[in-house]
């Protein structure tokens, strides 16, 4: 792990931690908060700061440190987290994933944002001000009653002993010593330091990479012992780091000097060196250690420890359940695992070519009718088909994570609406693709802050509606026949037909006299250029948004809906696919070209009636009674204007898409096949109608067909024919 | 025939990536629109395939013919008669795509380049190279790079990038 790794981590982390303190911030503010949410608040904060500390990121420590105090306090009840405090803390959040950001940028903290940290940072001092803290040095020590001990002197010094031997390989892990004692610094003050250098090589067989120094420090700090060990949280594995505290006996000064592998003089005049121990001290007891040294007495240093009371068997049994609880974490951790996207994609695109290589292969044992390869070939299918689901689902995330970002939107927006609106949500636990999770975030607060404006109406209009003053903004998400939905509603005024249509004529969108359905009605607002909006309000209203919404969506291969009852609420339901490399598809052909329909939108296949087949095809009519349904229809061939006659016997694929329905007529039926999806590429990315393509088992190419974009394709074209008419 | 020049082609490249070639002495593939030589230079192709297995992409101008597999990749082909407004180029034994990478934002696109016959990879020294002629050449002007001297007759080099301009391309398509 290089350093930029491991910065990267860092980088990382504090995004999640950050996320959790924000979380754990706007649940304070939902209800009083519990103890265990200040906890977590304050140790998200201390994190931050011990790593940025690692990092020597002393702007971010510096920063850190007093919003750290302030939480302090906040632990320790001496202030109330009150929802100013929260706003604050909230700022300051978002403060440090700014500094955070410059820091993922490799930019130089700029002027404007050393402002943003002195101002954040005079609000926060108001709070440490009115009881003013006592500043580390004349803190009272509260350690010394548990090391008080019997046997032997306790040592003159007030300071702390560190002895420290890195790993020789913790350069190459990506850590500089040093940064560990500079953050050290920050925990009191370093007496005196001395650097072991007798590790080190020759300068020829010095490797440069290799860590080779020791330290021994003289301490002098109020902080509690598993403060100062958690400095060297990082380092602990393989390294060896003994930490005495203040007054410790002289016998463990010895023990210590014993465990070391260097020669027991050479530390002793180290020790002293430091100003830990006085020549004395140092003499009387490798004396009596020697007196009473023999090899039965060798015990657990646990228990020579309790046995000369240096700690109490409390704390030892506490140090137990810590290294438990260390451990437990570990494990949860270990169950997950950080992989580049990278490699994941690289995972799905190998898999997309396997089961194009597989399908080969069922192809030529269909034709060679081998009763064993056909054997063989459907085993291996149905492997490469376990393969490619749960490859995909490799890629599934919680869509929980999106959702509870909203938190903040809400509380914000709400704000500065000055409306009282609260945030449902449900089915976070629904999965779906990484890249549509990452991608929807955009349209969805469009969507959410759309509600909010436009939709929920103001307390007063809610009060004389009779509804409750406090609004009501619903995010939901759950799967729906191979798509995933996401519903934004609200219990708002719901969208006004009339004021649409009146807005979207003076705007040109459309003709006075037109005649719409109430659902395409709703969908103009997602028009280029057109705002309801009397007012232009700073959040929407501008007439960007509700069609970048629209794009976005689409370019997911989604579809957006809006059901609306005037004066109940509006919802806008979003459509997306589950995934957007591989689809289970269904072969038609017509002419020599293949196409496939993806599967999820086919419901059933029918021959197209004779009767039916004679039909005029100049006459647009183009409809057939499905078991009483009237189910219009489209001709692959002549929407996409290819050559040559139709066979006798045509076939009609009969797919639906949101509500609607639609009959594809094609000339053979080839079945259901696994599809990866190759996109359009660049020069062809403007095509309509085909959605990308795919290459089947022969190694030919086949075109996607967008079922969508034809079915609008075919509206618009119905429209024209009819406005032609009259 | 092909192979011989896909063996070149080859060649060509190693010669390149071996940092040998010389800065005026550039390669160019030869190849055949009708009854007319071109020029592409050779830094630029991936390489040559038989013509076969195309797949037609419905609603497309004439100069995408369509596209083909290319080891797992969707590749579109230009018939680059059409694109030079010459009518569709003909099919015959001898018809080949030949695989260009073209720039586009910093992104190298795959394009394949229906031509009616490859010849040969030549070495035009840059001395060899006349500007282009302000007309006269009965193709676009911006689609010629230079009027390279072979045997006593030109042949047309071409400018990739602008030929199969990406930008330029799917602007037509979406028409």
């Amino acid at each position: 792990m290089s350093l930029d790794d491991a910065m990267q981590t860092f980088i990382i982390e504090c995004r999640e931690l950050l996320e959790s303190m924000e979380a754990a911030l706007l649940s304070a503010e939902e209800a009083p908060a519990s103890e265990e949410a200040i906890n977590a608040i304050f140790r998200a904060a201390h994190t931050i700061k011990g790593s940025a500390g690692l990092f020597g990121l002393d702007h971010i420590v510096s920063f850190v440190h007093v919003a750290e105090s302030v939480l302090d306090k906040v632990r320790n009840n001496e202030i109330p987290l009150d929802p100013p405090l929260v706003a604050l803390m909230l700022q300051v959040c978002d403060h440090i994933g700014l500094l955070v950001s410059y820091l993922e940028q490799f930019k130089e903290p700029d002027n404007d944002l050393l402002e943003g940290s002195a101002i954040l940072q005079a609000g926060l001092s108001t709070y440490l001000s009115d009881t003013p803290q006592p500043s580390a040095s004349t803190l009272p020590v509260e350690h010394d009653a548990p090391y008080e001990s019997e046997g032997g002197t306790p040592v003159e010094t007030d300071n702390w002993h560190l002895s420290l031997r890195f790993n020789q390989d913790v350069l190459r892990n990506g850590m500089d010593p040093l940064s560990f004692i500079r953050y050290l610094g920050t925990l009191g003050k370093i007496v005196s330091i001395v650097t072991l250098t007798d590790t080190l090589p020759p300068l020829d067989a010095m490797d440069p990479e290799t860590c080779y120094l020791g330290f021994e420090i003289s301490f002098s700090s109020t902080a509690d012992k598993a403060d100062i060990e958690s400095v060297f949280d990082f380092v602990r594995e393989g390294s060896q780091i003994h930490i005495l505290p203040p007054r410790s006996k002289i016998s463990e000064y010895i023990q210590l000097i014993q465990s070391m592998p260097a020669d027991d003089m050479r530390l002793g005049e180290l020790l002293i060196k430091c100003g830990t121990l006085t020549r004395q001290e140092l003499e009387d007891g490798l004396a009596s250690q020697r007196t009473v040294e023999s090899p039965d007495q060798v015990k657990p240093i646990g228990e020579v420890l309790i046995e000369q009371n240096v700690v109490q068997p409390v704390v030892v049994a506490a140090a137990l359940d810590k290294q438990k609880a260390v451990k437990d974490v570990k494990t949860a951790e270990a169950s997950l695992i950080r992989v580049d996207a990278n490699k994941l994609d690289q995972l799905i695109n190998l898999v997309g070519e396997l089961i194009i290589a597989s399908s080969g292969a069922s192809l030529i044992a269909q034709k060679e009718a081998l009763p064993h390869l056909l054997e063989s070939t459907s085993t291996i299918s149905r492997l490469v088909e376990t393969i490619r689901d749960s490859a995909l689902s490799l890629r599934m995330v919680p869509i929980g994570g999106t959702f509870s970002k909203f938190k903040r939107v809400v509380r914000d927006v709400s704000a500065e609406l000055g409306k009282d609106i609260q945030l449902e949500i449900s089915g976070e636990e629904t999965e779906l693709d990484k890249t549509v999770v990452e991608k929807i975030g955009d349209p969805l607060t469009h969507l959410v802050r759309n509600s909010m404006d436009h939709g929920i109406e103001p307390a007063e209009v809610r009060l004389a509606r009779g509804k409750p003053v406090v609004g009501t903004l619903k995010l939901d998400a759950y799967h729906d026949s191979g798509n995933i939905i996401i519903e934004v509603s609200d219990d708002g005024g719901g969208l006004n037909k009339d004021k649409i249509f009146a807005k979207a004529v003076e705007r040109g969108l459309i003709k006075p006299d037109q005649i719409m359905s109430e659902n395409e009605i709703y969908n103009l607002i997602f028009e280029p250029g057109f705002s309801t909006a009397d007012a232009v309000s700073n959040l929407s209203g501008r007439g960007v948004g509700m069609d970048v919404v629209r794009r976005n969506i689409e370019a997911l291969r989604g579809t957006v809906e809006i059901r609306s009852v005037l004066g109940e609420g509006a919802t806008m339901r979003i459509r997306l696919p589950l995934t957007l490399a591989i689809i289970d598809g269904f072969l038609v052909e017509v002419g020599d070209s293949s196409y496939v329909v993806p599967l999820d939108m086919v419901i059933e296949c029918i021959e197209l009636p004779v009767t039916q087949a004679g039909h005029d095809a100049e006459n647009d009519a183009d409809f057939i009674n499905l078991r009483g349904e009237v189910l219009p229809y489209l001709r692959l061939r002549k929407h996409f204007e290819i050559n040559g006659e139709p066979p006798r016997r045509e076939n009609v694929v009969v797919v639906q898409f949101g509500d609607r329905k639609m009959g594809i007529v094609v000339d053979h039926l080839m079945g259901e096949l696994q599809t990866v999806i190759k996109p359009l590429g660049k020069v062809l990315n403007k095509i309509r109608g085909i959605g990308g393509f795919t290459i089947l088992g022969s190694g030919r190419v086949a075109l996607i067909v967008d079922v969508p974009s034809m079915m609008q394709e075919a509206e618009h074209a119905a429209h024209e024919h009819i406005t032609q008419k009259t | 025939m092909v192979e011989t020049v896909k063996q070149a082609v080859a060649t060509g490249q190693s010669l390149v990536a071996g940092g040998r070639a010389l800065e005026d002495q550039q390669q160019y593939l030869t190849f055949m629109l009708g009854s007319e030589t071109f020029a592409i230079n050779i830094l630029s192709i991936k390489e040559i395939i038989e013509y076969g297995n195309l797949t037609i992409v419905p609603k497309m101008p004439s100069f995408i013919r369509g596209v083909i597999n290319l080891r797992g990749a969707v590749v579109p082909v230009i018939d680059l008669a059409a694109r030079f407004s010459r009518g569709e180029a003909a099919i015959s034994r001898k018809s080949c795509i030949v695989i260009i990478e073209v720039d586009h934002e910093e992104v190298q696109q795959v394009i394949g380049v229906l031509v009616d016959a490859v010849n040969e990879v030549l070495e035009i020294a840059s001395e060899q190279i006349e500007p282009v002629p302000s007309f006269g050449a009965k193709i676009r002007t911006d689609f010629i790079d230079g009027m390279g001297k072979v045997d006593q007759k030109f042949v047309i080099i071409l400018n990739v990038n602008q030929v199969l301009s990406v930008d330029e391309m799917a602007e037509l398509v979406q028409a």
